[in-house]
């Protein structure tokens, strides 16, 4: 051992033997323990279940929603011809909702394969729409504001082309070719643990009517649904 | 010493990492979630009975059954005496087409005509005029754009489409496409571009043309003849 280690180590060893005579000398009578933490926003979203298609020729579901998993479901529609004699082709996808602030759930979509004509399947021919329920007891009070009209197969008509048209604003995948609000509202969970399964669960519908579109073999239709805090 | 000091140091370094972890873990959320759609639209041509026969010329005979718009076609007739009994020009049966697509189409036929004569004189299929008449792409939701080709010479009984052959005396259906015997085997008698725009199938309109058949009534073997006629429209 150096001499300037043997010296340091002196050193300490008088410091610490003078506090604690200081210590036993003036008696410590409180103390005090001083804690930080946060609380951050949360959204969150994911399945709330087993999709459910109806009204397709040839159409299925390839990858499923499970509840309280990631949303990551893949359906193939089938036919959209006139060869499908239903009156629509219809997906409802439940989605699956948790905050602790006020949310905003956005949606952005895309069609391709579908051709150029104007005979080919557009986003605007795909019918969109949520159609969430008064909020259970167990979830925080408030009211959801939906930007869709609801179940696009309600109303709707054909127009002086004959082609079909969704009733109201925000009712086609054509609102939504760049990232658009579908659904706001309140914090939806009280203040529950973290495993607890309250949450608000809300359909989200998508409906094709069958017509006399350009032939196309290869058609996908993407959704993607972003939740944020406001 | 050291090895203690180092020991302990690789410890809090692995505690510290496994907080971290399970941290990041709790706090790990989901905020996007994607739907993934495919779908398919096949091509699409449909032929359907335009509605009701028009029977004309005909000395007995009736229509045994007629079309009805928008139904399968599947019309029965019965064209009545053919013989020179008959003194009108012409038996003619009018049967009206109904067509959709969502693709160019081709509208074939084949015919067949067998009777009961065995001589020269019996009912050929030469002996029946065919043709097809105006195209009508009318109403809301049809493709006017395009231009359908009409294979044959259009309506038979036409002075254009026919005549008495100088050297035998028999009237002959002489136009391109005039009479059954072009169509032994699946012949073209139309085409055309897509007919419906993008509207739903329950728009009840489409091309509509006329298909004439006529016999000229001569003095024919006696005896009976079955006319059959086969229409397939196909999205080539």
């Amino acid at each position: 051992m150096s001499k300037s280690t043997k010296g340091i180590l002196t050193t300490l060893a008088i410091t610490a033997v003078l506090m604690m005579s200081a210590a036993a000398t003036y008696a410590q009578t409180t103390g005090s323990v001083t804690m930080t933490a946060t609380v951050s926003n949360f959204v969150e979203l994911t399945s709330g279940g087993a999709v459910t298609l109806t009204g397709n020729s040839g159409g299925s579901i390839i990858t499923d929603g499970t509840a309280n998993s990631p949303l990551a479901v893949v359906v193939n529609l089938g036919e959209l011809g006139p060869s499908n004699t239903n009156s629509f082709v219809k997906l409802s996808v439940p989605l699956r909702l948790r905050s602790n602030v006020t949310y905003q759930l956005n949606m952005v979509s895309t069609v391709a394969g579908a051709g150029a004509t104007s005979f080919s399947l557009k986003d605007t021919d795909v019918g969109f729409g949520l159609t969430p329920a008064a909020r259970p007891a167990n979830l925080a009070p408030g009211v959801d504001t939906n930007a869709t009209p609801g179940d696009p197969t309600v109303g709707g008509s054909t127009d002086v082309n004959g082609r079909w048209v969704f009733a109201g604003a925000n009712s086609t995948l054509g609102a939504y070719a760049v990232s658009g609000q579908v659904l706001t509202g309140p914090r939806v969970n009280q203040a529950v643990s973290a495993s607890s399964n309250s949450n608000l669960t809300v359909p989200a519908i998508f409906a094709i009517k069958p017509q006399f579109f350009d032939p196309a073999p290869a058609i996908t239709i993407t959704a993607q649904f972003t939740v944020v805090a406001l | 010493m050291p090895r203690q000091t180092s020991t302990q140091i690789t410890k809090f370094i692995l505690l510290t990492t496994l907080l971290v972890v399970s941290a990041v873990s709790c706090l790990g959320q989901s905020t996007t979630g994607t739907v993934t759609m495919s779908a398919t639209v096949s091509k699409f041509v449909e032929i359907n009975s335009g509605g009701a026969v028009t029977l004309s010329g005909n000395s007995g005979g009736g229509v045994t059954t007629d079309g009805v718009t928008n139904s399968p076609l599947a019309v029965s007739i019965n064209l009545g005496e053919l013989g020179p009994s008959n003194t009108n020009s012409f038996v003619t049966a009018q049967v009206p087409l109904k067509l959709r697509s969502n693709a160019p189409y081709v509208l074939s036929m084949t015919a067949s005509v067998s009777s009961s004569g065995t001589s020269a004189s019996r009912i050929g299929a030469a002996d029946v005029g065919f043709g097809l008449g105006t195209i009508s792409r009318l109403g809301i939701g049809v493709n006017t754009t395009g231009t359908d080709t009409n294979a044959t010479s259009g309506d038979p009984t036409l002075a254009a489409n026919g005549s008495v052959n100088g050297t035998t005396g028999r009237y002959e259906f002489t136009a391109v496409r005039s009479n059954l015997s072009a169509f032994s085997s699946a012949t073209t008698a139309l085409s055309g571009p897509i007919i419906m725009n993008a509207v739903p199938r329950s728009n009840a309109n489409g091309l509509t043309v006329p298909a004439f058949f006529a016999v000229k009534p001569q003095f024919f073997e006696n005896g009976t003849t079955t006319i059959s006629v086969t229409f397939i429209v196909t999205a080539p």
